[in-house]
């Protein structure tokens, strides 16, 4: 299953960066970068939501952290692209620690209030700082390349996606992030440090939207707290990553595939019913953790006997599938092993 | 400094609302260990509530108040089940799942009140609305708007009627029996579903009644929703999630801040200052301000 996954990932990639040699309208590779940017942002909300079991509903205000800090360098400081990029992912990345901190420390409740919190403060202080242009927002110097910024966010999306595959399918960090959204004191009765593995969750979930955020202020050349820092940003990620399957990383890509083509027709045949997108993106969200809890992709693997996305295997008590409880035990003693051999945290 | 009597005033009588914003939320935390994300949106339906009935029948706010009542508790009391049968499915993390669920709901509540109700925003005229109180002492002055003093004395009431609910009556027993530990209550005998139940339309309808409050001193529009559920969080966390005795406190802090940003500070500046106190008071005392939340 695995490598079949990984092979077809890497043929999807190959595929998408052959499109623009039959594809020549602007409109159209226009429509896909943003598709693949939105796969990037639904897969670092995944790390945090999915596997770790904590809702960041400041994933907007990381996004709009990185664009406005390559857009504030490129534009007051006359930086190169990739160094403001590269500058501003470092500056996501210390906002991160710096609002993880205080609030993962405590149990996911906390952290949703307060990543909320702080994507409302955040944009309130776009709004009245003179740097960031207030209210009229920012004009980025131009670059009228749509194939350099198509490249350049499959480059990014795709690096990210196999950084992830590694760390969260294949090293044992993975492993240990799920036993937290399982049950945070077992998790550290078995010796491992909860408060840390969230912060680097957090991080390695806030830096890659940082960049993605740094890329869409340079191709779109216009931000504005209301286009990078609402709450729509998250809202939106949340919904795909519920409806591919929370807890996997193929999920939120066919979520965000999905959502993000309905909402391309939506927004092109229906643009007189906005408020409508508003109600439908509230439905799905609610009857996909009511009648979908697994997502789209979650339902499918699990239904193959598959041990993964958000489902609960048991430990405990009685064996109703012997199956998944041997699973559960076999990775139970994995987490085991790879604490034990790094010598406990 | 002429002007302090009447920040301090104004921030008792916005924190009495605050009150009965988080309360109900921080009831719902406690027993049933649920976010409500939804908190600000059946304020917001509230207010709308009020506002035609208002309209239709010409009566006063304050008199419509056990209609509204009683009409979302309804609803929050047949909501419940759904929201049961989220939180405690074979899901990994229910406290997640039910987030993401009442998340779903709000934005749909505000879908359908931004398309039904429009952008405009209105407000629900009382008769307490034209009478105001007027002291002078020296160079101090102060007025008192008779609709705030009415909404402070409404909060009040609400805290001291949940209270003896709470500590009095059978089923406060079995709602703190309920909320100490599910399981050992269940044994007990206390019917766990039903008393959730009950807790949910209670906060529904203590909401709502809020919202009608909120339109009258106010303003009703189908975006204030957020506005007030931040509100709440803010309340609850510094008062310590599902701890009920902080929460009149933390909601007088908070509208204390909040009228000394309007009256001394910039305005614009209340939600950066609101983050830096929560982010203060988890870094130094996660637990809320006295240390009693879960």
């Amino acid at each position: 299953m695995r490598n079949k996954i990984i092979s077809w990932s890497i043929l999807a990639v190959i595929a998408m960066s052959v499109v623009p040699l039959f594809v020549s309208d602007t409109f159209v590779l226009r429509i896909l970068t943003e598709a693949i940017m939105w796969i990037g942002l639904a897969i670092a909300f995944d790390v945090l939501a999915g596997y770790t079991g904590y809702l960041n509903f400041g994933h907007g205000a990381f996004f709009g952290i990185g664009a406005y800090s390559t857009a504030i360098l490129m534009v007051q400081a006359n930086w190169p692209f990739v160094m403001a990029l590269f500058a501003g992912a470092v500056i996501t990345a210390l906002c991160a620690l710096a609002a993880g901190f205080p609030t993962l420390r405590l149990r996911g409740a906390y952290f949703a209030i307060a990543t909320w919190a702080l994507s409302l403060a955040i944009q309130q202080l776009a709004l009245i700082l003179t740097i960031t242009g207030g209210p009229d927002g920012m004009r980025l110097p131009a670059l009228l390349n749509p194939l350099y910024f198509f490249y350049f966010m499959l480059g990014a999306v795709t690096t990210t996606f196999f950084l992830f595959w590694f760390l969260l399918e294949h090293a044992p960090f993975g492993l240990k992030l799920k036993a937290i959204r399982e049950d945070e004191l077992g998790a550290q009765s078995l010796g491992l440090n909860p408060t840390r593995l969230k912060i680097q969750a957090f991080v390695l979930s806030a830096v890659p939207t940082g960049i993605l955020g740094g890329i869409y202020a340079y191709w779109i050349t216009f931000i504005d707290p209301a286009s990078t820092l609402s709450d729509l940003v998250s809202d939106q990620a949340l919904v795909m990553v519920v409806f591919g399957g929370m807890g996997t990383l193929i999920g939120p890509v066919i979520g965000a595939v999905l959502i993000f083509a309905f909402k391309t027709v939506f927004w092109a045949y229906l643009s007189d019913f906005q408020l409508l997108y508003l109600i439908i993106l509230g439905a799905v969200i609610a009857l996909c953790v009511v009648f979908l809890p697994n997502g789209l992709w979650g339902t499918i693997i699990t239904r193959n006997g598959g041990n993964g996305g958000m489902k609960k295997s048991r430990m405990i008590g009685p064996k109703r599938n012997q199956k998944n409880a041997d699973k559960t035990q076999k990775l139970a003693g994995a987490l085991k092993d790879c604490v034990q051999k790094e010598g406990g945290e | 400094m002429e002007l302090l009597p009447q920040a301090l005033i104004d921030g008792m009588m916005l924190g009495g609302i605050y009150i009965t914003i988080a309360i109900g939320f921080s009831l719902v935390y406690g027993v049933m260990h649920i976010i409500d994300f939804a908190v600000g949106e059946w304020i917001m339906l509230g207010a709308f509530m009020g506002f035609y009935l208002n309209q239709w029948s010409g009566l006063d706010p304050f008199l419509l108040l056990p209609v509204v009542f009683l009409c979302f508790a309804l609803v929050g009391y047949l909501l419940q089940p759904v929201i049961h049968r989220v939180v405690s499915g074979r899901q990994g993390n229910p406290l997640l799942m039910g987030l993401v669920f009442t998340f779903g709901l709000a934005l749909m509540f505000r879908g359908i009140a931004l398309t039904s109700f429009g952008f405009f925003s209105h407000s629900i005229p009382s008769a307490f609305s034209s009478k105001s109180f007027f002291y002078e002492h020296g160079e101090f002055f102060v007025t008192v708007s008779g609709i705030r003093l009415a909404g402070l004395v409404y909060a009040l009431l609400i805290a001291g009627a949940l209270h003896w609910l709470l500590k009095k009556t059978n089923f406060g027993l079995g709602v703190r029996a309920l909320a100490q530990n599910r399981d050992a209550a269940a044994l007990m005998g206390v019917d766990g579903k039903r008393i959730s139940s009950y807790v949910y339309g209670i906060y529904v309808g203590i909401s709502a009644m809020t919202g009608v409050l909120i339109g009258s001193i106010l303003s009703v529009s189908a975006q204030m929703g957020p506005n007030y559920t931040i509100v709440a969080f803010f309340v609850v966390v510094l008062a310590g999630m599902g701890y009920l005795a902080g929460v009149p406190w933390a909601a007088f802090l908070l509208g204390l801040v909040q009228s000394f940003f309007l009256i001394y500070l910039d305005p614009g500046l209340t939600m950066l200052a609101v983050f830096v106190i929560l982010f203060t008071i988890l870094l130094v005392s996660p637990r809320g301000l006295f240390a009693k939340g879960v």
